[in-house]
């Protein structure tokens, strides 16, 4: 049962995470590894002013915070012409040393002392099971996230924007500025994917400089399960999928690690290799495909000749 | 309307790949002309349309459209007067977007605010109307993704794109030329339909020559970056398909080189 809501706690809070980077990944066509940085830069922030005695703020910090890499991710590639994954890399290696700066030169802070946004709604709710709170919240935030979300994919920015990953040429023949297009989903992304650092980090009440190593393709392995196990036809239905995605890859690592098929640090190798076999799994099929075909049809030709 | 003024377009200038695209080009088009480029590959006359929406910057002259000048507006920018459907199918329309989206991207184009919805019925039903004139059945699949469309009915979908806020100047870029015989000739005559019913101020580039002497009222002819004729009114109406060959040969000095011109 504590396994259960741990993970449905986790799986609904890395959800905005999912969320963030499908915008990148599927939307944009580009798989933006700023997360990484932007991650830890709302964690770190976020760590801090609750130290501080400021936990909302922390999160509101999080949030123009994350915008601001998208946006320098964005302004590399779009207006310096660097490739967008390199541009990523850069930005995401820049924000190692600003987010040192921002914990004060400590790769690790604890929030245990502090009031976060987890207590203070306990206070609130008395009367609830704290990890029934905690599960409240997450929700709160993830799902205020995915309706806003799914808002603003319907209006003339979002539909911009979903253009922009699949006609570029066309965006712009029909005088749309695709720069800024590109901008504002980085920002985005990037602001989202802060903004859930920044919880986790009052979640867990800790923040590791490290946290954000590897987030990308958890983030993706959420995407991927979703579009594996789910059919989903409008972009409402895939941003739902993303987060169930992301509960139910939570769920298996949580299975993973209780029963000890692997120890802890194999984690981050076993959602690697998941994310690379569903990645590979439209190539496997094609060949399988093909090769049935060849079988079929040498078994054919073999039968006309003995004919 | 749209004037041209020395254009010049080299290409790897000073190496040996040297390509001049075009060669002090000066052309007026007037409003209303629907004007058919004719010429042979490497001619310059797709340099020509991308000078004009501004996929590049000529090396040299002006370009003036309704008087202002133009020469070195983004593209994007441009792209709210000018429109152009290519010859890929593919290029004018986003596959995973439905028709109506893709109709409404084009149509809100900066109208009102980036945050209102895309979509309401008022449009979606003037977009459903629209394409019912057609009657290729596209009304009815409003909310198909257009990926899963055939190529001449994406080329539909494009012209509508281009043409639902009635562009200063619409460039046709061999827009038929990716399609069977059948569809090509029904883009041909909704084209025609199209830039009647607006008036619109149109430049079509075609390998088709009978085509181009049939549709429109000028024919330019281009030929290694220069534009080797001009024709219009009666003297147009009066040229045949072999006078047009033999006027060819003898402006540019050599045979016409694409069998594709001679065959359809």
């Amino acid at each position: 049962m504590v396994m259960l809501l741990g993970s449905l706690q986790l799986g609904i809070l890395y959800g905005m995470l999912a969320l963030g980077i499908y915008i990148t990944f599927r939307i944009m066509n580009v798989p933006d590894l700023t997360a990484e940085g932007s991650f830890t830069l709302g964690l770190a922030l976020s760590a801090v002013l609750t130290i501080q005695g400021h936990p909302l703020l922390g999160l509101a910090a999080a949030l123009p915070a994350g915008a601001a890499a998208g946006m320098v991710t964005g302004l590399l590639h779009t207006k310096l012409g660097i490739h967008p994954i390199l541009s990523g890399i850069l930005t995401m290696s820049g924000l190692y040393s600003v987010n040192l700066l921002a914990m004060g030169n400590s790769s690790n802070l604890s929030l245990i002392n502090s009031t976060t946004i987890f207590k203070m709604a306990s206070n609130l709710l008395p009367f609830l099971d704290k990890d029934i709170v905690k599960l409240l919240v997450a929700l709160l935030f993830t799902a205020a996230c995915t309706i806003l979300l799914i808002l603003f994919f319907k209006t003339h920015a979002g539909l911009c924007i979903r253009a922009t990953g699949d006609n570029e040429a066309m965006v712009r023949a029909s005088s749309i500025p695709v720069d800024q297009t590109k901008l504002s989903a980085l920002a985005l992304s990037n602001g989202i994917i802060a903004l859930t650092g920044a919880l986790i980090a009052q979640y867990q009440s800790f923040a590791d400089i490290n946290s954000g190593v590897g987030i990308l393709v958890v983030g993706l392995a959420s995407v991927i399960i979703s579009e594996v196990l789910l059919n989903r036809r409008t972009l409402s239905g895939s941003l739902l999928a993303v987060l169930v995605g992301s509960i139910i890859y939570r769920f298996i690592i949580a299975l993973a690690t209780k029963y000890t098929f692997l120890p802890a640090y194999g984690l981050k190798l076993v959602s690697a290799c998941i994310v690379a076999l569903a990645l590979a799994l439209p190539a496997l099929k094609k060949s399988l495909a093909l090769r049935t075909a060849r079988k079929e049809a040498q078994a054919y030709a073999a039968a006309e000749t003995n004919l | 309307m749209l004037q041209l003024k020395q254009i010049c377009k080299t290409f790897s200038p000073k190496t040996v790949n040297e390509h001049k695209a075009l060669q002090q080009i000066d052309l007026t088009i007037h409003k209303g002309d629907f004007v058919t480029v004719v010429g042979s590959n490497g001619a310059g006359k797709s340099t020509l349309f991308n000078v004009i929406c501004g996929n590049f910057f000529p090396d040299q002259g002006t370009i003036l459209l309704d008087g202002k000048n133009i020469t070195w507006m983004a593209e994007h920018k441009r792209a709210s007067f000018i429109g152009r459907v290519f010859q890929d199918p593919m290029r004018g329309t986003a596959p995973n977007l439905t028709i109506e989206e893709n109709l409404a991207l084009a149509y809100s184009r900066s109208k009102r605010g980036p945050l209102h919805f895309a979509l309401n019925k008022k449009d979606t039903a003037m977009f459903q109307e629209s394409l019912a004139q057609y009657k290729m059945g596209l009304e009815d699949r409003m909310k198909t993704k257009v990926g899963l469309l055939s190529g001449g009915q994406r080329q539909v979908v494009t012209l509508l794109m281009c043409t639902l806020v009635p562009p200063k100047l619409l460039l046709l870029d061999e827009h038929t030329a990716a399609l069977d015989p059948a569809a090509s000739e029904k883009i041909m005559q909704i084209t025609k339909e199209i830039v009647a019913r607006h008036q619109l101020t149109t430049m079509m580039i075609t390998h088709n020559l009978n085509a181009a002497l049939q549709t429109g009222n000028r024919t330019i002819m281009m030929d290694s970056g220069k534009l080797i004729l001009d024709i219009s009114g009666k003297e147009r109406e009066q040229l045949s398909l072999q006078d047009l060959l033999a006027l060819y040969s003898s402006k540019s000095n050599k045979a016409f080189d694409n069998d594709r011109m001679l065959l359809t």
